[in-house]
């Protein structure tokens, strides 16, 4: 019994400690300019000073049109990259493609290279063939990139669909994209869902690929705008609207994660960090 | 015969968009850039072929030398911080009432961004900011240091809040990892008495092994390509004294215009992450080929 108080005692006191930064985030992005100062940091705002900050973020800054794209690569590449995936887990465990697990490896490797090592040449290739500093291209590259994580969910998910189920489908003079359209997709709606969300999660919050692939206000997403922010406004009373920044920005992944946290669980079982 | 190699046909049909566009995407940009890590090139014109002289010059240069060392310092500082506390919170939490409340704190942090959470904690550590007045007025020591303007004070509190976002996660793994455990034996153990720290050293660790290595790969592969906290927090400065690896491989590249050099730190980075990947790459696979054994046992004579 008194251990079990202790566990509670620490995990709250150490919970408290964790919302400590969230506080400082809220409090002082619910200040007017005018009110925030060095002195009153640990001070709570108010709700009216953090609506003029938003309406402030809205009208002097960049992040709006920001957010605007960003859900638009986040809703478009995730979704090309499931049904990319999805395929090739077809293609391996009910197609039984020759060599397939080789392929397979072929895609899922591409996991284990870091970024660093492709955006030099991306970077070269997308000025050479015009797709830097595009729509098209950050959805290529952010669909390209999600995809052997979802070709390994699926593989597996698909994995555990019994054999007989594609049998008497091609027995009933199905053709594989119908099977795969009708029957397979389908059925693994819940998988479907896990890797999307996991993916549109990293597309939101990516640095690196929006900071080295864009440049224009209307194509970069809100990330890189977030830190281009901070740069400039770092520092001084316009704290106030850079902290309101970083809170809209966050709200999005922060709702998704709360909403969806046990698919979120049953995703990372699976090895997405 | 015919209807096998139809199907076959059909198989590419599905597998070759994937296959493409990781190969041209991905795996080509790959190549190029081992090419051009042995070239001098300054994004424009034609790279010039100069051999290792770039992994030479990069092991002579003092600040790419103490980038490898900060990076090794993240590494080594999340697999104790996050994966330790992460490993805390799960244990301290499973089987309590209200766990999944009490992990949410921990949770909230890993759904925001790097850079987000570079702008808080830059906000917390500015000089007589937050964290400052807090010690000041608990009549702690360290109010007047310049966490992100001194090393290796700056480094230190960037791991530590990559830690703040990193542990709400690990806990999650932990905990399905608890979860995984067979309750019996642990109950026999209890029932003979043994509890608490006997009781994890001696039962809970060795069945957790399986998560442990999960964790520990992620965390070594992931603090490895560290970028967005220190390229949003300092930029890698003052002087550089803060950089990592990912962000010495921006600056060489996108603000020297030394793609050649940048390349190199690439390909230096990406061996020992893939030297690392491999401590966990092999049982994610294994995880993956245990799913069609199971379910394929009743009907199991097709697949034999």
């Amino acid at each position: 019994m008194t251990s079990k108080i202790i566990r509670y005692v620490i995990l709250i006191a150490m919970g408290i400690l964790w919302l400590l930064p969230i506080y400082l985030l809220l409090a002082n992005a619910s200040k007017l300019t005018s009110e925030y100062s060095g002195s009153n940091l640990w001070a709570p705002g108010n709700f009216p000073a953090l609506v003029s900050n938003i309406v402030d973020v809205f009208t002097t800054t960049d992040v709006p049109s920001g957010l605007f794209i960003t859900v638009i690569y986040a809703v478009i590449a995730p979704f090309i990259a499931v049904i990319l995936g999805a395929a090739v887990g077809y293609a391996v465990i009910a197609l039984k493609l020759k060599h397939g697990f080789f392929w397979f490896f072929v895609i899922f490797c591409g996991t284990v290279f870091p970024l660093q090592l492709m955006v030099i040449p991306l970077f070269a290739a997308y000025s050479q063939v015009g797709l830097f500093d595009t729509a098209v291209g950050m959805i290529l590259i952010y669909s390209v990139v999600c995809l052997p994580f979802s070709a390994f969910v699926m593989r597996n998910f698909f994995a555990g669909i019994a054999e007989s189920v594609f049998e008497a489908a091609v027995v009933d003079g199905a053709k594989p994209w119908r099977i795969f359209t009708q029957i397979y997709l389908p059925m693994s709606r819940s998988a479907l869902v896990v890797v999307f969300i996991l993916q549109a999660t990293w597309v939101w919050n990516d640095f690196l690929l929006a900071l080295i692939l864009t440049q224009s206000s209307e194509i970069r997403p809100v990330m890189p705008m977030l830190q281009a922010l901070q740069s400039v406004q770092g520092g001084g009373s316009a704290f106030t609207v850079l902290l309101t920044a970083a809170l809209l920005v966050s709200i999005p992944t922060a709702l998704l994660f709360g909403l969806s946290q046990k698919y979120f669980q049953r995703g990372l079982a699976l090895g997405q960090y | 015969m015919p209807a096998r190699t139809a199907r076959q046909r059909d198989a590419w049909a599905f597998m070759g968009p994937g296959v493409a566009v990781v190969l041209l995407a991905l795996y080509i940009p790959v190549l190029y850039t081992v090419y051009l890590s042995f070239t001098e090139y300054d994004g424009l014109g034609d790279p010039t072929w100069i051999g290792v002289d770039n992994y030479v010059e990069m092991f002579h240069d003092p600040a790419i030398l103490l980038s490898i060392v900060n990076t090794l310092a993240w590494v080594l500082g999340t697999l104790i911080v996050p994966v330790g506390l992460g490993l805390l919170v799960a244990y301290l939490a499973y089987g309590l009432r209200g766990a999944a409340w009490l992990r949410v704190p921990f949770l909230i942090p890993y759904a925001l961004s790097g850079v987000a959470v570079g702008v808080i904690f830059s906000f917390v550590l500015q000089n007589g900011g937050a964290l400052s007045q807090a010690l000041a007025f608990l009549n702690l020591p360290g109010s007047e240091l310049r966490w992100l303007q001194d090393a290796p004070l700056n480094t230190i509190v960037m791991i530590l809040a990559a830690s703040w976002q990193g542990v709400g996660v690990n806990a999650l793994l932990f905990t399905v990892g608890l979860q995984s455990i067979p309750k019996e034996p642990l109950e026999a153990a209890r029932v003979d008495g043994a509890g608490g720290f006997r009781l994890f050293a001696s039962m809970v660790w060795p069945l957790l092994r399986p998560t442990t290595t999960i964790v520990v790969g992620l965390s070594i592969v992931n603090s490895l390509k560290t970028f967005d906290i220190v390229q949003s927090m300092t930029q890698g400065g003052p002087n550089r004294v803060s950089e990592t690896l990912g962000v010495t491989m921006y600056r060489e590249t996108f603000l020297n215009n030394e793609y050649g050099m940048g390349s190199a730190v690439a390909i230096f980075l990406t061996v020992i992450t893939v030297a690392a990947s491999l401590i966990y790459l092999r049982r994610q696979l294994s995880l993956g080929d245990a799913a069609p054994k199971t379910d394929a046992a009743p009907k199991g004579a097709r697949r034999a």
